[in-house]
């Protein structure tokens, strides 16, 4: 009997390293990826470390490659993430809050639709957007990327859960015979209420949109343009290794560890958010999970 | 919005969502004008319809549009390409694999990060999270890198298979399961973070009460935890379906990185790009865009009416 | 059925100084109902639960008969447990909850069934057995969780606060249930409450408890007349035992101005100083023989058949150190109760009054 239960703790502890590994191992390589040379990365041990020189080297290779064109990238993702952030916050929080606690003919139909449109995958509607903006003319300027970022159901669902399961009814109905206006039931009581659901709704938009590819991929055609998600297959593109016969590849000197080193900077804003969001993001979710 | 297999970290299930809007909360809040309400969501459904409603519809009208007036000419048209049939196959197969085994881990490791103590745990959730930030192009790259059997870490089981080169791991075959690995790779961690939180929620008690009723930890897991769960089992079934259908990053990625290896319309959605952008045809684009959307549609519609099958309990 | 027996059992938990259950020694008989009382912090939960095997015994044993079951999963105990929130399994109807512990047992379907229809009409739930939890009433639910209890035949049921989620009318109506259905199947029963009327009501035997120490253990009636110490005193019956202090003094005992005449065989055990004096409601009467202690009526409680008069001795009505004292409490006749604000005087009745010292509250009994 004892026995019996130590093996099944053996076997679970096994499936979780295992797991550990899977999960863990290529981060951990691509740590040291650009702490070597292309050569060592090719005939050394993949968890070998090369040298912190190599990888200030890798460094200043990529971010200098072609006139700096990787800050170019970081600086269009920025603007696009913090853009169709900013803008997702002001639609969906105000949203999630009239859809919570006021009452308006079809407020339950737009609840239906806004569920639907966020268990659509987003990428269903990006061909579409882009024959639309291209009618209107909208392709290659910032707007065409940023205003479908603004579009985030799912950060409306997220308020609308939050303020009808955090803020009693009963506490609008006393600011209003405070005399409060409905405009200031909403920014004095409700708004610094939802501090915790704007940090979350923020949290989930910006890293959907930073790492959003499909829709910048149509609605942006050049180098100045692109954000680095793109970025990145660009440098793909480039690196001899994986395309030999892409022409003008071998001018471009596009190796290995610099393609390790690219998708490292890339993946940084994100992984210093989850860092730092952890928390609260556990306790978003388990705010969230304990309502049913 | 996250791209294709990057299903956003962290979501909650829609289920709550209707069980609110009961009856009971039809009726007006004390004194708040109808009005006002407009006012809250008239940015956000200005947004939906502008860049949710609007391009879905103009979709439709242009795949509609035929020399002849309105039918399913570009339907039929797409239908034909040789491209097509296979790009379904491609997605659903990939879909079958990762479905399958994303459900099986994620369930197996939430389980199991459960038995663990919280400090313990949130290690362990932590480091199978963190890829999530590796959705889209840069999991497709670090995954090349894996496959490639001269830079890889996993070398040894590379070799083992009979892989020496990059075109060999990406063999036609492999496809599928290779799309597979990359998408759980970045998916399956928020979704243990979820089933976690979920098992979570379970009362002490109601474990208690098992272990009382002489049910082993395994027992409990299978016979209590699991039931408990379901739905969000269910919920991302459903939800996972519906991005995978969508898959264009990592074939696109690969389709580069290989120079053509992977054609570029493996999947439907590289299908309605390639039609949109190489042969120049918008009507033909958008009925394959259609095609994808009323899938991704009839799943959402169901999951959001079969809501109150979620209820009862 | 079987003896249950606590045997120095203490539970320490770490990082806190002190022991959530101290040195617990309880000999429980076979078919015995027992019931562990006192206020929340108390430990009574705890001690259950190492008995259940869901918290581990740091020190000393517990034994099931002979058998030593500290080692054991709470599944090696034979063991039922009724849970507060009665922790019914929300995805199973109610005859797989009933059913659920004699399934893991692998038990044959026709046994089973057969078990469970049993315990369905005993408690009268044979309508429900398709019904999930979600769909019952709080009544029901309860039921539901006595059942699951009661199907496994178990050597010892263990209730933790089960009437807790009732409403008041309820929660009587059930009290008596449990008791007469325990009488019934005559299995021993360790029941916690924190109410004490719930425990003086159905226990066999009641043992209070204060900071994780056992004060009491024995029959209502000489828990009620025979408190050894002035917590159980106050804690055992509603309303509760006014306790006041006075000083023993050659003549009696001196509570205020007032001297009181104590009992020769009390006053000799108690020798001299201050005391804490222990009079229940029905202790003291309006009107008597001898001096009384003068008070104001605060407060007259009418309850119909019987009435409680809530007064302010009078020597402790400008004196800020008794402001925190609660009223002294005097059940009287309704149709003679006094009006509020009208000042009355109370006469101990002979021979009922109880003696702790001021110190310790431990009883002083006469020789």
């Amino acid at each position: 009997m004892l026995a019996r239960r130590y093996v099944y703790v053996f076997i679970g502890l096994v499936i979780l390293l295992v797991f550990v590994a899977f999960f863990g191992v290529p981060l951990l390589w691509l740590l040291l990826a650009p702490t070597k040379t292309d050569s060592q990365l090719a005939h050394e041990s993949p968890f070998a470390f090369g040298s912190l020189t190599t990888f200030a080297n890798t460094f200043h290779k990529v971010i200098n490659y072609q006139g700096q064109l990787m800050l170019t990238w970081l600086k269009n993702s920025a603007i696009y993430s913090f853009g169709g952030t900013a803008l997702a916050l002001l639609a969906a929080i105000p949203a999630g809050y009239g859809l919570a606690l006021t009452q308006f003919i079809g407020r339950r139909a737009l609840l239906a639709i806004t569920l639907v449109v966020m268990i659509l995958p987003s990428t269903a509607l990006v061909l579409p957007l882009f024959l639309e903006a291209s009618e209107v003319h909208l392709v290659g300027s910032v707007w065409s990327v940023i205003l479908p970022f603004a579009f985030f159901p799912f950060g409306v669902y997220l308020a609308y859960i939050y303020f009808s399961s955090t803020i009693p009814k009963d506490l609008l109905a006393a600011a209003r015979i405070d005399g409060a206006g409905e405009w200031g039931v909403f920014r004095y009581v409700a708004l610094p209420l939802a501090r915790p659901i704007v940090g979350l709704v923020a949290f989930f938009a910006f890293v959907a949109d930073w790492t959003n590819y499909y829709l910048p991929f149509v609605m942006t055609y050049t180098n100045t343009e692109y954000p680095v998600s793109i970025g990145l297959q660009i440098l793909i593109g480039s690196a001899p290794i994986f395309s030999p016969g892409t022409p003008g590849s071998a001018a471009s000197e596009i190796f290995r560890p610099d393609l390790a080193m690219a998708t490292l900077i890339a993946i940084l804003p994100i992984v210093i958010i989850f860092l730092f969001a952890q928390r609260t993001l556990v306790k978003g979710m388990l705010a969230g999970a304990t309502k049913g | 919005m996250p791209g294709t297999t990057a299903v956003p970290p962290v979501r909650y299930p829609p289920v709550e969502g209707l069980r609110v809007e009961g009856r009971r909360r039809d009726r007006p809040p004390a004194g708040s004008s109808p009005v006002a309400g407009y006012l809250f969501v008239a940015f956000y459904v200005a947004l939906l319809l502008c860049i949710g409603v609007a391009p879905a519809v103009y979709a439709i009208a242009l795949a509609l549009s035929t020399p002849g007036g309105v039918g399913f000419g570009h339907f039929v048209q797409t239908f034909n390409f040789f491209e097509f049939a296979p790009a379904f196959e491609h997605v659903f197969e990939f879909e079958g694999i990762w479905l399958a085994s994303q459900t099986f881990f994620v369930v197996l490791l939430a389980l199991l990060v459960h038995t663990l103590k919280r400090r313990v745990s949130s290690a362990f959730r932590f480091i199978f999270y963190l890829p999530g930030a590796m959705a889209g192009s840069a999991s497709a790259i670090v995954w090349l890198f894996m496959f490639t059997p001269n830079t890889s870490p996993w070398a040894f089981i590379l070799h083992g298979l009979g892989y020496q080169v990059l075109p060999n791991t990406v063999s036609p075959g492999n496809l599928p399961m290779i799309f597979a690995i990359m998408a759980f790779f970045t998916g399956a961690g928020g979704w243990i973070v979820i089933m976690y939180g979920a098992l979570n929620n379970i009362p002490d008690e109601l474990i208690e009460a098992a272990q009382i009723d002489g049910s082993s930890p395994l027992q409990t897991a299978l016979r209590i935890k699991l039931p408990l769960i379901r739905k969000w089992v269910v919920y991302m079934l459903v939800l996972s379906f519906a991005a995978g259908s969508q898959l264009f990053v990592e074939p696109q990625i690969l389709a580069v990185a290989t120079n053509g290896e992977v054609p570029p319309q493996w999947s439907p959605n590289q299908l309605a790009y390639y039609l949109a952008f190489q042969q120049d045809n918008f009507n033909n684009a958008a009925a394959v865009s259609v095609d994808l959307l009323v899938i991704g549609l009839l799943v959402a519609v169901l999951l959001v009416w079969r809501g109150k099958l979620f209820s009862v309990d | 059925m079987a003896t249950v027996t606590y045997k120095d059992a203490s539970r320490i938990y770490p990082r806190a100084n002190s022991k959530a259950v101290n040195q617990l020694t309880l000999e429980i008989r076979d078919g015995e109902f027992i019931v562990l009382v006192g206020p929340s912090g108390c430990g009574k939960t705890t001690s259950l639960r190492m008995l259940a095997g869901l918290e581990p015994v740091d020190e000393g044993d517990i034994f099931i008969d002979d058998r030593s079951v500290v080692r054991l999963a709470p599944r090696e105990r034979d063991i039922a447990m009724v849970f507060q929130n009665y922790a019914l399994y929300p995805h199973m109807n109610v005859a797989q909850n009933l059913g659920f512990a004699l399934k893991i047992a692998k038990l044959k379907k026709s046994e089973i069934k057969t078990r469970v229809a049993e315990a369905a009409k005993i408690l009268d739930l044979e309508e429900y057995l398709d019904r999930k939890p979600g769909q019952l009433s709080g009544g029901q639910r309860q039921r539901v969780a006595m059942g699951r209890a009661i199907v496994r035949q178990p050597r010892v049921f263990l209730m933790d606060e089960p009437l807790s989620n009732l409403d008041a009318k309820l929660r009587v109506a059930t009290r008596s249930e449990i008791a007469a259905l325990q009488r019934r199947l005559g299995v021993t029963t360790v029941y916690v409450t924190h109410d004490q009327v719930e425990a003086m009501t159905m226990g066999d035997r009641v043992a209070v408890m204060k900071d994780g120490v056992l004060q009491q253990v024995d029959v209502p009636s000489v828990l009620y007349d025979s408190p050894v110490n002035a917590f159980v005193a106050g804690f055992i019956g509603s309303p509760a035992m006014n306790l006041i202090e006075g000083t023993i003094g050659p003549d009696g005992i001196t509570i205020g101005s007032t001297v009181v005449p104590v009992p020769r065989g009390l006053q000799q055990a108690a020798g001299t100083g201050k005391v804490t004096v222990g009079l229940r409601p029905e202790s003291v009467e309006l009107t008597g023989t001898t001096a009384g202690i003068p008070a104001v009526v605060n407060l007259v409680e009418e309850l119909g058949a019987e009435a409680y008069v809530y007064a302010r001795l009078a020597h402790t009505v400008d004196d800020t150190r008794f402001a925190a004292t609660p009223d002294f409490i005097v059940r009287v006749n309704p149709k003679s109760a006094p009006k509020s604000g009208s000042a009355i005087e109370l006469h101990v009745k002979p021979d009922s009054m109880l003696l702790f010292d001021a110190e310790s509250g431990a009883r002083i009994t006469g020789a």
